[in-house]
């Protein structure tokens, strides 16, 4: 207001970078869009396929399930989909059970430095191998094609972000209760069994049942690769385009995937809430990021 | 006066827990049933097993050249897709919260959606755009955003449903519209989450398109497939170890992006 003050607007402050980058990031999506090849024409029938295949699918749900030749598909829907669920199930439990004396050796207030620190760059390194690649490379050559090997695969390919989630509660718990038990002479077997186990387990139980629910859908995923299961049954099916097959154990992935996660849900908020939802949402960010 | 306090008598066991053990033990043993578990054929077939380790640890370098562009078209479908995901993601997490969306049906239906989407795995996925659009990344990259979505916008929602109450009210209070209470009551506090999200549903996707080319839907894994298929173990070896340090690449850039995000 005050005439006499003529400084000038500062100088903005420079935007170089900023831009560099969004030049940058959208040069990368042109040259990488152009990459996937987009098959515009397929686009433009895309609704039209979408309709008949859709309906082809309903055509198959909507049988008598009790009259041949639907009845035995809805069996085999379930047979395979239960297949897939064991498969997950049964590579959640080698996880844990892997997991969990790793994870002691992971977190710096039971283990020592020297055992910490490498002991976190190799599960740093199992997180980010692909489950198929374990499949492939490990497994199958054993096993065979089969829910054999996928089981395992899941069952090495979580320990890695298993052994990550647990370490990190462990580490978060409180000293007090572990010197409490201390101070009567406890040995450090007993000091585990009641100071450091009661602490973590709730949390890190929650994380188990999170990656069953994680591993449900991986199972499908190795089905695909050969290792049976429900992602077997539909990559044939989608082959020979039995849709009214298909539309059936879609409908039974989705009803099943979502009951299954409905229920290790219910178990998760009972173990760490008490019953309460309250801090679900918390851990469930924590155990995907 | 004598105080006889002998040793308190130690606590049953709930029944509740004796349940969950033989729960867990039923389903456990049910399991390994279906799944045929057996150690066996770790004996029979170690000879076999030796051989292929044999050959994974001699990597057939001159077949690298040929799997470039097969990473490439992976590194595609993931940088696309992921780009893709994250801008639809955010508008779908802003329907699926009831923070942001008042209307009772519409963020449940919206949440139902996306469990939906969610419960389909992305080969499942692949194999559906294959059938839509045909074979090739083109699929493979649909399938990706309609699987990543579910997954982005459900942690995102979450998060604004945790969102702090009072810019809203303030909002509100001003008379500001849904979409400016969106845009500045709740976009600024769940940066930090949702791109946190994003990055790591770009890291998972990379990971995830590895499989994609085994139901033809583009990239690495089709050459994967084949070179398995044929017992070319160490052209196998070479397409694992290109895929290994293309996926460790991604996962170290993001990891360092979201330590920046978060610092």
């Amino acid at each position: 207001m005050s005439g006499a003050v003529t400084a000038s607007r500062p100088t903005r402050p420079t935007r170089r970078w900023a831009v560099l980058v969004n030049v940058g990031f959208i040069a990368l999506f042109v040259v990488c869009a152009w990459g996937v090849e987009p098959n515009w024409d397929r686009i433009a029938t895309a609704p039209e396929s979408i309709v008949r295949y859709g309906g082809l699918m309903l055509g198959g749900l909507f049988q008598n399930p009790f009259t041949e030749p639907w009845s035995a598909f809805w069996l085999d829907a379930l047979a395979e989909m239960g297949k897939s669920i064991a498969m997950a199930w049964i590579g959640t439990l080698i996880a844990s059970a892997l997991s969990l004396p790793l994870a002691f050796l992971a977190a710096s207030n039971t283990a020592p430095r020297w055992v910490v620190i490498p002991l976190r760059q190799i599960l740093n390194l199992l997180r980010s191998i692909p489950d198929v690649l374990f499949a492939i490379v490990l497994f199958m050559p054993l096993y065979g094609l089969g829910p054999l090997a996928g089981a395992l695969a899941l069952g090495i390919g979580s320990i890695g972000s298993l052994g990550k989630l647990s370490y990190e509660v462990i580490e978060g718990m409180p000293a007090q209760p572990i010197e409490a038990v201390r101070s009567t002479g406890a040995r450090p077997l007993q000091v585990m069994r009641w100071g450091v186990l009661p602490q973590v387990m709730p949390e890190i139980v929650a994380f188990w049942l999170y990656r069953f629910e994680i591993n449900i859908r991986a199972g499908a995923i190795l089905g695909a690769i050969g290792a049976g299961g429900i992602g077997s049954a539909l990559k044939t099916n989608f082959q020979d385009r039995n849709w009214d097959e298909i539309g059936i154990q879609l409908l039974v992935v989705i009803v099943l995937t979502v009951a299954v996660d409905s229920i290790s849900a219910a178990v998760r908020h009972r173990i760490i809430g008490g019953g309460r939802a309250r801090e679900l949402p918390r851990a469930e960010a924590a155990a995907t990021v | 006066m004598t105080t006889a306090v002998g040793r308190p008598p130690k606590p049953r066991t709930a029944w509740k827990t004796w349940a969950a053990i033989a729960a867990v033990a039923a389903i456990t043993i049910l399991a390994g049933w279906a799944i045929d578990f057996s150690l066996v054929p770790t004996i029979r077939n170690v000879d076999y097993w030796l051989r292929t380790m044999a050959a994974f640890m001699t990597p057939n370098w001159e077949y690298f050249p040929r799997i470039v562009q097969p990473l490439w078209v992976t590194f595609s479908i993931s940088f696309v897709s992921a780009t893709i995901t994250t801008a639809i993601a955010i508008v779908l997490a802003m329907l699926a919260s009831k923070v942001t969306t008042r209307v009772t049906w519409v963020y449940r239906l919206v949440k139902g959606v996306l469990a939906v989407t969610r419960s389909l795995p992305d080969v499942v996925w692949a194999m559906l755009f294959v059938a839509i659009v045909g074979q090739g990344p083109f699929a493979g990259t649909l399938a990706m955003i309609a699987f990543g979505v579910g997954i982005v916008a459900k942690l995102t929602a979450e998060t604004i449903d945790a969102v702090d109450r009072g810019p809203l009210e303030s909002v509100d209070a001003a008379g500001g519209s849904a979409f400016q209470r969106a845009r500045v009551a709740v976009v600024p506090a769940i940066l930090p989450n949702f791109a946190s999200y994003a990055l790591y549903n770009f890291e998972s996707t990379v990971r995830a398109s590895v499989v994609l080319g085994y139901v033809a839907a583009g990239g690495v894994g089709q050459a994967l497939s084949n070179q398995s298929k044929d017992g070319n173990y160490n052209n196998v070896a070479t397409i694992v170890l290109a895929t290994l340090v293309l996926v460790i690449a991604i996962d170290t850039i993001s990891w360092l992006l979201r330590r920046w995000l978060s610092r």
